[in-house]
């Protein structure tokens, strides 16, 4: 049981961050950079796609929602295969494996934050929007002084959801063998052979950590109606 | 740049027989995870329904735990560690020829990689399944529970005949979701040397450099199945009782 430990404790660097002193994030480090990355693409990008389809529900929506299905509808792998073959040949040169991943996670996620922003559109009251326009306001400042504020809030847990599954969906770089904490792990359990259980148990823990901590600080952090403040006041 | 396509070089001979295999693989292996997670599913809301507080515990923690791990690192977990602590005598059995071990097709399923790649899907969708099932039987109304009672159901009776087909019929269309979800991420499994459709894609790639036109057509697979797959499962899903009345009356 206690070499078990040692080969975590041994490679517990290695793990963690990777080569970060040689300027080569990998681990728990890497996968941590990954998803805020992919995070911060996708979730403005996820906003202004259900934006709009939003305000034009015709052609542009339907085009919006084939490409979701497309997205949805097939393997993650896909994507990052697709996007590793394909943005060498759009840019002409060669972009780092962790690069290619990412963007490939954010494409995906994307998809998903429209979805998830254009439901809590389409479920507030439609007074929201009347009142706006009454009041002068274009459609442009109407979306962002007034629907957006009310649909970030609600839409927060549903954010938090896909979050997860971002952070949970960077594993996949292991198939493509970007160092990120599943590659790593499955380097070291390559290398040293006879501990898969507690190098394994170890990877799952970490993630575990991460997504209900995630999960924990979101729930903590929930973003006030602040219609119940003024109650309150 | 030009993009030349070659399909020859994807759609016959030896790249073909790969394709078609890793596609009935990929088919054998999401029908065997969906059963295998349905019956998970089944077993462990049975347990938090009648195991007390040490069944509610511990279905919470199963839920807990897979939904919050990838899926790629449990299956790396049950292939290359689990896997190892069972019996050797099971694993020389699961190792040796057996006449039965052969689906349609030639998928060979008597194997470490199979079962353990079925296993694991099924483990990760019983997490999400428990949850789908579990806010469709909430949302049958109160009164379906009291007037069952009131009749003298008891509380299996209860269970089986009046909440379990409502609750399933409310949660069809997400169950079917985590259906197609687990046929998609069978394609995980090629992490651990499954010879399922995205592994013999990938081979084709080694093979002879047509990797486009081979992601092309896996591409078109998947969504071919979960197009198909998506409708007739839709279709064969259990439905209310009195929307089916009204369609056979109208």
């Amino acid at each position: 049981m206690l070499e078990n430990l040692t080969v975590i404790t041994d490679n517990l660097d290695y793990l963690l961050w990777g080569r970060l002193a040689d300027g080569q994030p990998g681990g728990v480090v890497l996968t941590l950079l990954m998803a805020l990355g992919a995070a911060i693409l996708a979730l403005p990008g996820g906003v202004a796609l259900a934006c709009a389809a939003w305000r034009y529900p015709g052609i542009i929506r339907r085009v919006l929602f084939l490409w979701a299905e497309l997205i949805r509808g097939i393997p993650l792998i896909f994507v990052i295969f697709w996007l590793w073959y394909l943005l060498p040949m759009l840019t002409g040169s060669d972009l780092p494996g962790a690069v290619t991943v990412t963007l490939a996670l954010a494409w995906f996620t994307a998809a998903s934050v429209m979805h998830s922003v254009l439901a809590g559109l389409d479920a507030l009251p439609v007074g929201q929007y009347e009142a706006a326009q009454t009041q002068g306001f274009t459609a442009g400042q109407t979306l962002r002084l007034i629907l957006l504020p009310q649909v970030m809030r609600n839409v927060q847990p549903s954010l938090v959801g896909i979050f997860i599954s971002l952070l949970k969906d960077t594993s996949l770089a292991f198939i493509v063998n970007v160092p990120e904490l599943t590659t790593v792990a499955g380097q070291v359990n390559n290398r040293v052979q006879i501990y898969p259980t507690a190098i394994f148990i170890f990877t799952g823990v970490v993630y575990y950590l991460l997504c209900s901590g995630v999960g924990l600080v979101a729930k903590r952090w929930k973003p006030r109606d602040p219609r119940l403040s003024l109650a309150q006041r | 740049m030009t993009l030349l396509l070659d399909w020859q070089g994807v759609l016959t001979g030896q790249p073909l027989q790969w394709i078609i295999s890793g596609f009935l693989t990929t088919l054998w292996v999401t029908v065997a995870g969906i059963l295998l997670a349905t019956i998970l599913a089944v077993l462990f809301l049975g347990l938090r329904t009648g195991g007390g507080r040490v069944g509610y515990a511990v279905v919470a923690a199963w839920v807990s735990l897979f939904r919050n791990t990838p899926l790629l690192v449990q299956l790396l977990f049950w292939y290359f560690a689990a896997w190892n602590l069972l019996p050797l005598t099971f694993r020389d059995f699961i190792n040796a020829d057996h006449p039965g071990a052969i689906l349609p097709g030639n998928v060979w399923w008597l194997t470490p990689e199979f079962i353990c790649s079925a296993w694991g899907l099924a483990v990760f969708t019983s997490a999400f399944l428990i949850e789908e099932i579990e806010s469709g039987l909430r949302a049958v109304a109160n009164g379906q529970r009291e007037a069952a009672v009131a009749q003298g159901f008891s509380t299996w009776r209860l269970f089986r005949l009046i909440l379990l087909p409502q609750g399933l019929a409310n949660a069809w269309q997400p169950i079917v979701g985590q259906y197609l979800n687990l046929m998609k991420l069978s394609s995980l499994a090629s992490g651990i040397g499954f010879a399922e459709l995205t592994y013999q894609v990938r081979q084709i790639e080694s093979y002879n450099a047509h990797a486009l036109e081979a992601f092309a057509v896996g591409t078109v697979l998947y969504l071919l199945t979960g197009v198909i797959a998506g409708a007739i499962l839709v279709r064969l899903g259990p439905k209310h009782a009195r929307t089916a009345t009204k369609k056979r009356m109208a």
